[in-house]
């Protein structure tokens, strides 16, 4: 290789082979600290174990409990943030002027300000209506810090598509309903799908606020990794990472495959 | 009666008059273009009709019953927009089955009807493409397929062929026209192609400034134009200063010479000073014979443009005219030269000049 090959092709490749080894080389270190045979954070010394994926099963430990509510109250977030997310977005895109600008900005708000100045006003908020340490109100509290991430990922999907198209499916006869339904929506898949990930998993890993307006009775597993964290740093978390770790990856491998077959498909 | 009437319609934005006094009756079966410069109006004369736009004031009927308020989707009019506007996501078959869906046609008869509208494009063995898999020009078909596919009272069609080029543009109009004559279907066509205009229509409405300056059959316009603006921006032409003459009011004088009121003899008009008009086709070259109005002139430029030769010529008056010759009559045309021309008299046309720009 001749040496300014090296500088303008080598190095940059160096430079982003370490930059990913940053990202991921400290995530990889929790599978060995899961398969640890200690009581605390640590590498295994005396051999492998799968003792803290045992106790991750066992139901009295509270963490199966809390993966079980936190993934109920992601769902709930997931499919209301979207179905408002939709519906704004659509009808903002449909009528376009002013308004829905300013609509936008006020709904960008959460995202703006600060998480843990909105946990305090929700406190005051929920101590009023009585919804401290409930369901509903938890998960009122993640549609509303995921409607922003839900509404531009929609919003982006909205902007690729043809306003004429509406006035083409109109023309033909269909009835609003029907331009929703058969020409909108089928369009804009994939920004619906981003939008419903990107709000389970804000609500999946939602912390700040969580602390704030639940007790005992509403245990999201961010919540319960908080707790054990103040009294001694348990591996079972190494092991929580591990399986959130797999999970992840298998997911990111069946849409590598799936988008891999759609384009098989295409030519 | 009149399929289609629009009666003082007007269109303003803020502050922008997009429409005023348009009044226009569209006969079943007929093709009207509407035809102006970018900004006419146009556009938004054709959204009026499809339902798109609210008229600020006056009506539009169909049938003798008012539908200036009637929503697009109860209108039953076609629309192809430039650029086609076909859903993304649908096959060729689907997009043009969408109106009978929607209409709760049977599976049977959607079947059969999109089997024949694709027959009537020609693009049957395309029926399971999408639209993002197909060139422009077959887009455009599947575009009319669909606008056609329901049989709506009218079809609409804005600018359709001005994404395509010149030679696809000219299949693209005898297919539209041979459409038009198949399926007996009502068009509007929106164009600021003059060409287009004068090889498609039945009729041509000629949009400036948002009002209509003048309607008629192609031929008419172009012929006996009754305004400057529709002179010149149908076809080529040459515009040259008039008045008449001092010492018999019958006659012109003009590019140093003089004839008599060639078109509209018995109208009178104010004032001495005439605008002129000469086709570059109707200008030949020879010594004028009979009727014939002769004059000489100074070729400055001859330029050879395919069939035809084009001659720039400067007049008596030190006007520029052009000529469009065919080659071997512009053999004796060489810059620098004098010549004698010759003109019909019906071809020449005298407009008052006019204060207003109209
Ligand atoms: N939604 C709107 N708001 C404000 N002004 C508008 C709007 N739509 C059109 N206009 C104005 O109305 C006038 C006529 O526009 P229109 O689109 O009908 O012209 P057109 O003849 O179709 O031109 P083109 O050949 O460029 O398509 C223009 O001056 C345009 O700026
Ligand atoms: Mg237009």
């Amino acid at each position: 290789m001749k040496p300014r090959r090296i500088i303008e092709v080598g190095l940059p490749r160096l430079l982003a082979w370490c930059l990913l080894g940053f990202l991921f080389v400290p995530i990889l270190v929790v599978i060995p600290v899961a398969l640890t045979d200690r009581d605390y954070l640590s590498l295994p010394q005396d051999g492998m174990s799968m003792q803290h994926f045992a106790a991750l099963a066992d139901w009295s430990k509270g963490w199966l409990p809390s993966m079980l509510t936190s993934a109920g109250i992601a769902l709930a977030c997931a499919a209301i943030a979207t179905v408002l997310g939709v519906a704004f977005a659509v009808g903002a895109w449909a009528a376009g002027g002013w308004w829905p600008s300013l609509m936008r900005i006020l709904l960008l708000s959460p995202m703006i300000v600060p998480p843990i100045i909105y946990a305090v006003g929700m406190v005051k908020l929920w101590a009023r209506l009585s919804l401290l340490d409930s369901y509903t109100g938890v998960i009122l509290v993640h549609v509303v810090l995921a409607l922003p991430l839900t509404v531009l990922a929609i919003g982006a999907s909205l902007s690729n598509l043809d306003q004429r198209l509406v006035q083409a499916a109109r023309s033909l006869g269909a009835r609003p309903m029907t331009v929703f339904g058969k020409v909108i929506l089928p369009n804009i898949v994939p920004g619906v799908a981003a939008g419903a990930l990107l709000a389970f998993v804000s609500s999946w890993d939602e912390i700040t606020v969580t602390l704030f307006i639940t007790g005992r009775a509403v245990v999201t597993l961010p919540r319960r990794i908080w707790t054990s964290i103040q009294d001694a740093v348990d591996p079972a978390l190494a092991a929580i990472a591990t399986v959130l770790l797999v999970i992840t990856v298998l997911a990111l491998v069946a849409r590598a495959l799936v988008e891999q077959r759609q384009r098989q498909r295409k030519f | 009666m009149a399929l289609l009437v629009i009666d003082d319609l007007a269109k303003t934005y803020d502050k922008v008059t997009a429409l005023t006094g348009i009044n226009l009756s569209v006969e079943a079966g007929e093709f009207v273009t509407l035809l102006g410069p970018s900004g006419s109006g146009k556009t938004t004369l054709l959204m009026s009709l499809a339902g798109f736009t609210t008229p600020s004031k006056g009506m539009i009927s169909l049938d003798g019953k008012d539908i200036t308020h009637v929503d697009p989707e109860d209108r039953n009019f076609g629309f192809v927009f430039q650029g086609y506007a076909l859903f993304p996501h649908l096959t060729v078959a689907n997009n043009i089955a969408f109106s009978l869906r929607v209409r709760k046609w049977e599976k049977a008869k959607i079947a059969a009807r999109v089997t024949e509208m694709l027959s009537l494009v020609g693009l049957d063995n395309l029926a399971e493409r999408k639209p993002r898999e197909l060139s422009g020009g077959q887009q455009q078909r599947v575009a009319i397929a669909r606008a056609l596919a329901f049989g709506p009272r009218i079809l609409l069609l804005d600018e359709p062929l001005s994404a395509l080029d010149r030679m696809l543009r000219e299949t693209m109009q005898k297919e539209l026209k041979r459409l038009h004559r198949e399926t007996g279907v009502t068009f509007v066509y929106v164009t600021h192609d003059q060409e287009e205009a004068i090889a498609m229509s039945d009729r041509i409405a000629v949009f400036n400034h948002g009002r209509i300056i003048e309607i008629g059959p192609p031929r008419d316009l172009y012929k006996k134009p009754s305004t400057r603006f529709v002179a010149g921006f149908l076809g080529e032409n040459n515009f040259l200063s008039g008045h008449r003459a001092d010492d018999d009011e019958t006659m012109v004088e003009a590019f140093g010479t003089r004839f008599g009121f060639p078109l509209a003899k018995s109208r009178e008009w104010p004032g001495d000073s005439l605008t002129v008009w000469v086709r570059p086709e109707d200008i030949r070259i020879g010594q004028a014979i009979g009727e014939e109005v002769g004059f000489r002139a100074t070729v400055v430029e001859n330029s050879f443009v395919g069939a035809l030769e084009r001659i720039l010529l400067r007049t008596a008056t030190g006007e520029q005219m052009v000529a469009t010759l065919r080659s071997e009559a512009a053999v004796a045309a060489l810059p620098g030269q004098i010549i004698d021309c010759r003109i019909d008299p019906s071809a020449i046309g005298v407009l008052p000049n006019e204060t207003s720009g109209l």
